[in-house]
């Protein structure tokens, strides 16, 4: 999958390592911004109340 | 068999690394998240109250016999009130928001939209997380019966005294928000104040809960009631 993606990048070696990085940040960007947010919810961390448990 | 291989090392590692984020995401980042939001929203309340010292000396009302007219009622998610319990440090003050919402404990101190409001006939019931979102209850357990949980509206200073606590309970056993709270030894109708957390600190099985009665009032003007003082 990774060896897929390289060799898919355009550029050099430094151009696709710029290209990995940034796609790399957009990966976290959405997993903490969406996907993350999403999923703790359903951990037990948010059962502090005594009626809607 | 060497694709095969490739793909599954892959997999592992890119759960692996999955898994790494999603613990520093909840261990760190909703920490992070939380403080800043806690900040806000004492930021908020701290610039509407300045408003409102600011100007009810410019519009005197006509008729100041009359009694006063009953508050608006808390608007849900939004907050009311900051809290300070010096037992859990000094520092340590949290806005009270409205209602016990998912959304709304991620910004604060939830008040159960259902019961008394600040320093009323009842039982005013907070609820906050014990870990993540700025951990605000880390050290629930510490608290004792005769500590001061201190509450501002922006116009009162309201200190209750803890009586009985941290008392462990189930998630069910929604009397412990009564206004008279079973188990608190309360026998007669009371201003007293419930604070909620989960047990045990990354659980859900129990509740820990602590009891207070209101001790004393005094207003803003007044400066910080004994207990804030150093």
């Amino acid at each position: 999958m990774y060896g897929w993606i390289w060799r898919h990048l355009p550029g050099n070696v430094w151009v696709k390592a710029l290209i990995s990085l940034a796609l790399m940040l957009l990966v976290v960007y959405v997993l903490f911004q969406y996907v993350f947010p999403w999923a703790e919810p359903l951990l037990p961390f948010n059962d502090v109340t005594v009626d809607n448990q | 068999m060497r694709v095969v291989v490739r793909a599954v090392s892959e997999l592992c590692i890119t759960v692996g690394t999955l898994i790494v984020l999603f613990v520093v995401y909840v261990l760190f980042w909703t920490g992070v998240r939380a403080d800043g939001a806690m900040n806000h929203q004492i930021d908020v309340l701290q610039d509407r109250w300045a408003k409102q010292t600011a100007h009810p000396t410019t519009t005197p009302s006509p008729s100041t016999t009359a009694a006063p007219a009953p508050p608006a009622p808390y608007a849900a998610g939004k907050p009311f009130a900051i809290m300070y319990i010096p037992r859990l440090g000094f520092t340590w003050n949290k806005p009270v928001l409205e209602n016990t919402e998912v959304s709304t404990l991620k910004k604060g101190l939830g008040h159960y939209a259902n019961t008394a409001r600040l320093g009323q006939e009842g039982n005013f019931a907070v609820a906050g997380h014990r870990r993540t979102y700025g951990d605000p209850f880390v050290n629930f357990p510490r608290l004792r019966p005769g500590d001061a949980v201190v509450l501002t509206d922006g116009t009162t200073w309201f200190t209750y005294r803890i009586d009985k606590g941290p008392y462990k309970t189930v998630p069910t056993d929604v009397e412990v928000i009564d206004p008279v709270p079973r188990k608190s030894g309360y026998t007669r109708e009371g201003r007293y104040l419930t604070l909620t957390t989960c047990d045990p600190e990354w659980g859900h099985s129990h509740r820990l809960i602590v009891w207070a009665h209101l001790d004393s009032t005094q207003p803003v003007e007044a400066g910080k009631p004994a207990a804030l003082r150093r």
